[in-house]
């Protein structure tokens, strides 16, 4: 077993979801309660990681950060290293890869809230900001739940991306998934198995968690209880 | 169409809203004493909502609203809810269900210091009667008991402007009748100047120092609960508010179910169901439809205990009826049929008397004698 | 507020976890060499490590496999390795040449070698030369990706030379390396394959199917050629592998995976 795939994968898996739900927060919500007319395009940008495909996604962060760009050249500059075939390369395509699995649980989760809350508050006299994290995440923890959890799942499951971006450095950007290509490409079918019965193992436990905390928390509390 | 209101009083009014949107355009002016409560009235659909809720600053006008001297609201400027210091009760209270009694009531001090808070917190619980409450959770709490605390939460942060949405619709209606009387008092010790929305007749005659009458997004009609109700200015008015008698009175002893009441210096007798302290001020209600009327030389039998003897002052034809204006020491009025009208041979100046049955006088509290128990 | 400071947690948070981008490149005990190498050369490299241990103690070897045209790619686009180890001659040139490496760090190192190679069980004598492809038995034939694979370029360059390309062309399997070729045949996948003799003479592939080998005079030769990178982060056990790969036991290494040596004959 290549226990320093397994760490990376779960370093990578952990730093994309902390980073990602710090940007979706905020997002989800101006999604969720802005009067602007362009949200549809935003929403169909954030969606677009679900259709296109990884390489496709690989290769344009691959584009926009390897060594021929502006932004890898700056970062060779600061740091002495490539951003493309690094973790930090790597954990920013992970992070543009599953952003919707993010987005879209707190989406929903935003949208069972009721609206009166929002204005309760904002007559008390909170910002948007601060309503949207003293009122709606509060009353939104099965749908954070959902988006931390799918993000983790679908980070560990990432190959065409990790492919394109990472370029298969061990320790640095050799995940599980790759390692698995790996051992089937040196004809290591055993180590091959034992990897993937692991992964799988682990997408079972994630998908089964995820129903458990949807059907577990029933509908939202704030609307709920507004019927009274 | 309609006057606009013209209650200018000396000076600048405390709040100038012209409020143009969807169907609504009404201009709508509270003056500057302090501590007045105006009832927008009106069926559902006027659009009092909706004039509330730009007063609130949580949707935009195309008009203007200006407040003690400050612009909120017209065509270039805007200023947003949380910067106008107002208190808005919504119908359902919409509390926040995550977090505590205190924490609700607690939600608006943020421009407090901390080490403040907890005091304003329970002045502001005291102040809407909810002190028993404190510490509960929200999920915990019945309706009435939710206003309440909801109420707690508007009050604590001091606003200049309070704003009730229909506060008492969503109830029962005994916790109706037992809040509004509540209400009366706490909006009455508080001065804060206050704008409710209502559609509920009793509750504007209750909670009002003026009505403004919204019909269809107009205003038609300004002035104080009696005038509105006794006095409709149009056709519409007269059909939302419907004709009545709405005098003042005070309550006297009462015997046997039968609550005697003083108005002005007459007697009358309504049949009410709980207790009234004596002295207690009321708003006393009579239906022009619950209205008799016999010539003064007639039978003084039959049931009806209160038989008032007065002069007809004004007769106005509608339709199949007569709205027969008395005199009786106080205002009073009558429908009576074209035919009995005939027959009775009624004119300027005729003295009649009126039977109106116990259980037809209505009694809106509208104050508690001092030292006296909440309800 | 809990939220203000369970926001501060996450982003302290986030920040520790970035902020360790993967394993320290060479302690100061060891001294780390990254090499991208050709899929050909998966086993034999492996066991150049005891080699270099025995000539150059302390230097490490951490070897990526693929395909060899990938690697150009990445290495043009700052892919962090020190030293490149193509199937080809051209590729590493071409890293000279944009100024990646010195010109004079260009060095030819194998010359590699064809089989047409059948998985256990099957009826195809790959004896027969490559003729027997035509067979509608043989369905699927795997080939390395002309595209960026040597291995491939040469396979393809096999089938023209015989007469071949035209009609097995719409049966061939491209893999992403020519281990992957290896690996469609191996698990029976493909009917046949071409690919590296290098493979078939590894320990997992050794006794499975049949193989015969591609005459040389088919295709152009399969001069594999490596280079050390200019960016290597220590030049000096950069060039230790690569020295370490040149010297007797490690040509020698090279000749039991049927590799030829390029000075040598044939």
């Amino acid at each position: 077993m290549d226990w320093q795939a397994v760490v990376l994968s779960l370093r990578l898996a952990l730093a994309t979801t902390v980073i990602l739900l710090v940007i979706a927060i905020p997002l989800a919500g101006w999604l969720s309660f802005t009067r602007a007319r362009w949200t549809v395009l935003v929403e169909a940008v954030v969606a677009l990681p679900l259709v296109l495909p990884p390489t496709v996604l690989g290769y344009y962060v691959l584009v926009s950060l390897g060594g021929n760009s502006a932004i890898g050249r700056w970062w060779e500059d600061l740091t002495g290293r490539t951003l493309a075939f690094s973790f930090t390369g790597l954990l920013i395509a992970s992070v543009l890869y599953s952003l919707p699995f993010a987005v879209q649980p707190l989406l929903a989760a935003f949208a069972g809230v009721d609206r009166r809350l929002l204005e309760a508050s904002s007559v008390l006299g909170r910002s948007g900001l601060a309503t949207l994290l003293r009122v709606v995440l509060p009353l939104s923890k099965a749908g954070l739940a959902t988006a931390a959890v799918l993000t983790f799942a679908h980070t560990v499951g990432e190959f065409g991306v990790v492919l394109m971006v990472g370029g298969n450095i061990p320790g640095q950007t050799r995940t599980i998934s790759i390692s698995v290509y790996d051992s089937v490409q040196s004809f290591d079918y055993a180590t091959a198995g034992r990897t993937s019965l692991l992964l799988l193992a682990f997408s079972l436990v994630v998908l089964t968690l995820t129903y458990a905390l949807q059907r577990g928390r029933g509908p939202q509390v704030g609307a709920a209880w507004a019927r009274r | 169409m309609g006057p606009p209101v013209s209650a200018h009083d000396q000076g600048v009014p405390l709040l100038d809203a012209h409020v143009r949107r969807h169907v609504v355009d009404a201009h709508l002016v509270l003056p500057s004493e302090g501590g007045q409560v105006t009832a927008l009235f009106g069926p559902s659909g006027a659009g009092k909502t909706t004039v509330l809720r730009v007063l609130a600053g949580l949707e935009r006008t195309s008009g203007h609203v200006r407040f003690d001297g400050r612009t909120w609201d017209d065509g270039r400027t805007f200023v947003p809810s949380r910067h106008r210091r107002l208190g808005y009760l919504f119908q359902d209270a919409a509390l926040f269900p995550h977090l505590d009694v205190d924490a609700n009531v607690a939600y608006g001090l943020a421009g407090l210091p901390r080490p403040e808070r907890p005091a304003r917190v329970a002045e502001a619980l005291v102040a809407a009667g909810a002190t028993h409450l404190a510490g509960r959770r929200v999920p915990e709490l019945s309706g009435g008991e939710a206003q309440r605390v909801a109420l707690a939460r508007a009050l604590a942060p001091r606003p200049g402007l309070l704003l009730l949405d229909e506060p008492l619709s969503a109830l029962d209606t005994p916790t109706r009748v037992r809040l509004r009387a509540e209400l009366r008092r706490v909006l009455t010790a508080q001065r804060v100047p206050t704008v409710l929305v209502t559609h509920d007749r009793a509750e504007a005659l209750a909670l009002a120092d003026r009505v403004v009458v919204l019909i269809d997004g107009r205003v038609h009609q300004v002035g104080s609960p009696q005038e509105v109700f006794e006095r409709p200015a149009d056709a519409a008015v007269a059909a939302v508010v419907g004709v009545e008698t709405a005098v003042p009175g005070r309550v006297g002893p009462s015997h046997d179910g039968l609550t005697a009441l003083s108005v002005a210096g007459r007697t009358l007798h309504a049949v009410h169901d709980s207790d009234l302290p004596a002295g207690t001020e009321v708003l006393v209600c009579v239906r022009a439809e619950d209205v008799a009327l016999h010539l003064p030389d007639g039978a003084p039998q039959g049931s009806p205990r209160n038989r008032l003897p007065g002069r007809v002052t004004a007769l106005l034809d509608e339709g199949p009826l007569v709205r027969v204006e008395l005199d009786c020491g106080f205002a009073l009025f009558a429908y009576v049929t074209r035919q009995s009208a005939a027959e009775l041979a009624l004119g300027i100046g005729h003295e009649v008397v009126a039977a109106v049955k116990s259980p037809a006088v209505h009694l809106v509290v509208r104050g508690l004698p001092e030292g006296s128990r909440a309800i | 507020m809990t939220s203000r400071r369970s926001l501060a947690l996450i982003l302290a948070l986030a920040f520790v976890l970035t902020g360790c981008g993967g394993t320290s490149a060479g302690g100061t005990a060891q001294r780390e060499v990254r090499i991208a190498a050709a899929s050909d050369l998966k086993f034999a490299l492996e066991e150049l490590q005891p080699l270099l241990d025995a000539q150059h103690p302390g230097v490490v070897m951490r070897t990526t496999y693929g395909s060899s045209g990938t690697f150009l790619q990445q290495l043009s686009n700052g892919a962090p390795f020190d030293v490149f180890l193509s199937a080809d001659l051209a590729f590493p040139q071409q890293l000279a040449d944009a100024g990646l490496a010195p010109q004079t760090d260009v060095f030819p190192y194998a010359v590699g070698r064809l089989v047409l190679w059948t998985p256990e069980g099957s009826e195809v004598d790959p004896a027969r030369g490559l003729g027997v492809l035509t067979d509608p038995g043989v369905r699927r034939i795997a080939i390395a990706n002309p595209q960026h694979a040597p291995y491939g370029r040469a396979a393809v360059a096999a089938l023209r030379s015989n007469v071949l390309y035209d009609q097995v062309q719409s049966k061939l399997v491209l893999g992403e390396s020519v281990s992957q070729a290896a690996e469609f045949v191996q698990s029976g996948s493909a009917d046949a394959g071409i690919v590296a003799m290098s493979l078939v003479l590894s320990d997992p592939l050794q006794d499975q199917g049949r193989w015969a080998e591609v005459p040389l005079t088919d295709f152009p030769e399969l001069l594999q050629g490596g280079v050390v990178l200019e960016r290597a982060q220590d030049p000096a056990a950069a060039r230790a592998v690569r020295d370490t790969l040149l010297s007797e036991p490690g040509r020698a290494l090279l000749r039991r995976y049927g590799f030829f040596l390029p000075d040598s004959d044939r």
